[in-house]
């Protein structure tokens, strides 16, 4: 199987310049193996700091179990699934898994129409300020994959519609960032909020990082 | 990021096709799009069959369950 990889930029923190990255349409072996020796230990890093700073458990990442191994795994070889991964100094800065295949829209407007539903989305530990790392590296991980799902979207002829259920200190983001609608909690899936982008949010999601 | 990829001819009959656009009419899709929704589908029917998984239909509101046979 064939890698796309297109160029981005993302935003370094401490300089303030906007710094070459590659997007991958994939999470290979080497996304796999930051994920275990990087990202793992500046995790725990992350977690010290939260204890010495006394933070409360519910300020803590909610994301800890994710097993990004177990998750490229399971996509192995399925048309519906899709991994991507952001790299930039030569170290995977965010990963994606999406679903094409398994979600309908619920909108009333989109109802049962074809999305593409993110299934997982994580930034590396040293960009999260939620693990008090300060400064955090690069700032516009998050932004790039939803894109990057947003553009799947529109490929697969879904128009841009994205769907996903957040884990609530992700919420905001999706809500007021990403401009998507929030459906409400779903006792189906852990009682998480769920919110779709429609084309129309999608368009305006594009529009807005273009003006940035 | 657009893969490459390969044109085929297929050959459908009248009410095979009228199914097609039926769908991509309902589903507001073309019908590459449809089509290649559907493999993705039968690709992950046939993978969770083959792993010993069931495949079922439940009724939203009563509950009741019935078992699509993949033999």
């Amino acid at each position: 199987m064939t890698v796309d990889i297109s160029s981005v930029a993302l935003l370094e923190v401490q300089s303030g310049e906007f710094v070459e990255a590659a997007l991958l349409d994939a999470i290979q072996e080497q996304q796999i193996s930051d994920w275990d020796k990087l990202w793992a230990p500046a995790l725990n890093e992350g977690l010290g700091r939260l204890t010495a700073a006394l933070a409360p458990k519910s300020s803590w990442p909610q994301n800890l179990h994710w097993d990004w191994r177990e998750k490229a795994a399971a996509m192995n070889g399925l048309l519906g699934n899709q991994g991507f991964s952001l790299v930039c100094d030569g170290v995977t800065q965010g990963l994606m898994a999406v679903d094409m295949v398994s979600h309908r829209c619920r909108l009333p407007e989109q109802q049962g129409k074809d999305l593409v539903y993110i299934e997982f989305l994580e930034n590396a530990p040293w960009n999260r300020s939620e693990l008090l790392f300060r400064p955090t590296k690069f700032r516009g991980v998050g932004t790039l994959l939803m894109v990057a799902a947003i553009q799947l979207s529109i490929e697969q002829g879904f128009k841009g519609r994205v769907g996903l259920h957040a884990l609530p200190q992700s919420e905001e983001w999706y809500r007021q960032k990403c401009g998507m609608t929030d459906m409400g909690t779903d006792q189906r899936v852990q009682g998480l909020r769920y919110f779709e982008m429609t084309a129309l949010q999608a368009t305006a999601f594009i529009r807005k990082g273009d003006s940035r | 990021m657009a893969a490459a990829k390969k044109t085929m001819t297929l050959n459908l009959t009248d009410a095979e096709m009228a199914v097609l656009e039926d769908l991509c009419e309902k589903k507001d899709l073309s019908k590459t799009s449809v089509l290649r929704q559907a493999l993705r589908l039968y690709q992950l029917v046939e993978a969770r069959v083959e792993k010993g998984d069931k495949l079922f239909f439940e009724d939203e509101k009563t509950k009741q369950k019935a078992e699509i046979m993949m033999l």
